[in-house]
């Protein structure tokens, strides 16, 4: 039988410039177990309060965020460089917090530019309770790999480890010269 | 001394214990099963999203209730006009993003548009609040006749009505 997953120390940061929405978001994340629910309304108001989290925790009122998740049509800063920021500003609290894009956007050019920023998951809307559950399941207890390159920061791209029945076309292995795999 | 067959890194793979797993309950004591979210905290989450989803209309109504305040004092006083666009463009674009969620994209559709027309450079004739009022209405109807999804012919004939009242005041314009 599977374990049940409690979700009550998690804590989550919830970018959302609507105020129905950012509710909507918070009552399923509250349904759900998670209790520390921190909220931005939009990718400006998300720095400054990662920033005081990581300068004053105390005054934040979190000592981390878990799990960033964020609308990505937002303005003045919307969740695209919000992204951006949090995986590559020197201020950044967490380069590798998990980071789910929510998005009216599905065109697979616009999935491609998320993940290229270095999003951990991505939700088009309209959205269901189950689909952001799985998302959140996802993070949990399939977290992937971070990899930096001179053109890319975030989770690993490649979600499966796949052989190919063709010639091996991927030009690095963890055992590449070149590559240095850190552990912690 | 250095060695000089060292080839420079050119990607480097973070590879961290899983800490949200610890934060869950269950670290490495689970091993690889995969654990999974309790049915009834879903049931609890789909629960609130359904109370949610029959305010929205409630909560639509109110913020169209505003638009025909600042809609109204921009006909009567047309000093106003650029501060109470500034007003209807920030309620539009909070009613903008939400409307698919909740079963009414025709309401993203007709706050999106809204929105873009009041922008910064938007024309403050009488005609431009003519087209402001037809999104109005446009966006009441939706909510009173409850129009969900694209509407079928009653979300295409809002749509091109809209359309229609746009292309008409804009030539007066």
């Amino acid at each position: 039988m599977s374990q049940t997953l409690d979700l009550s120390r998690i804590s989550c940061l919830v970018v959302e410039d609507s105020t129905f929405v950012r509710s909507l978001l918070v009552a399923c994340l509250n349904a759900l177990g998670v209790r520390q629910v921190k909220i931005a309304e939009d990718g400006g108001d998300a720095i400054e309060f990662l920033k005081l989290q990581k300068s004053d925790p105390m005054k934040a009122g979190v000592l981390s965020i878990d799990i960033v998740i964020s609308n990505w049509q937002m303005s003045p800063v919307d969740g695209l460089i919000l992204l951006r920021w949090i995986r590559r500003h020197a201020d950044s609290p967490n380069r590798f917090v998990p980071f789910i894009m929510l998005s009216g956007h599905s065109a697979p050019n616009k999935v491609a530019e998320a993940r290229d920023a270095g999003v951990t998951e991505f939700v088009t809307k309209p959205f269901s309770v189950a689909m952001l559950a799985q998302k959140l399941q996802m993070v949990v207890e399939r977290p992937r790999q971070f990899v930096h390159t001179s053109t890319y920061f975030g989770p690993d791209r490649r979600r499966r480890s796949e052989t190919f029945s063709d010639n091996e076309r991927r030009l690095l292995t963890e055992k590449s010269p070149g590559v240095e795999v850190i552990n912690g | 001394m250095a060695d000089d067959t060292k080839v420079p890194t050119k990607v480097r793979l973070y590879r961290f214990r899983n800490v949200l797993r610890d934060k869950v309950g269950f670290g490495a004591a689970l091993g690889g099963e995969q654990a999974k979210i309790d049915p009834k905290a879903l049931e609890q989450a789909n629960a609130a999203l359904e109370q949610m989803k029959e305010d929205y209309p409630d909560w639509v109504q109110k913020h169209i209730d505003e638009l025909r305040v600042h809609h109204a004092r921009s006909v009567d006083t047309p000093t106003e006009r650029v501060r109470r666009y500034a007003k209807m463009r920030e309620i539009a674009h909070d009613m903008k993003g939400q409307g698919g969620t909740f079963g009414y994209p025709l309401m993203t559709t007709f706050a999106t548009s809204l929105h873009d027309f009041v922008g910064p450079r938007a024309g403050t004739t009488d005609s431009h609040i003519e087209v402001i009022k037809s999104h109005i209405d446009a966006m009441a109807a939706v909510i009173k006749d409850r129009v969900k999804g694209n509407g079928d012919e009653v979300g295409q004939a809002l749509t091109k009505g809209l359309q229609a009242a746009i292309e008409r005041y804009s030539k007066i314009g």
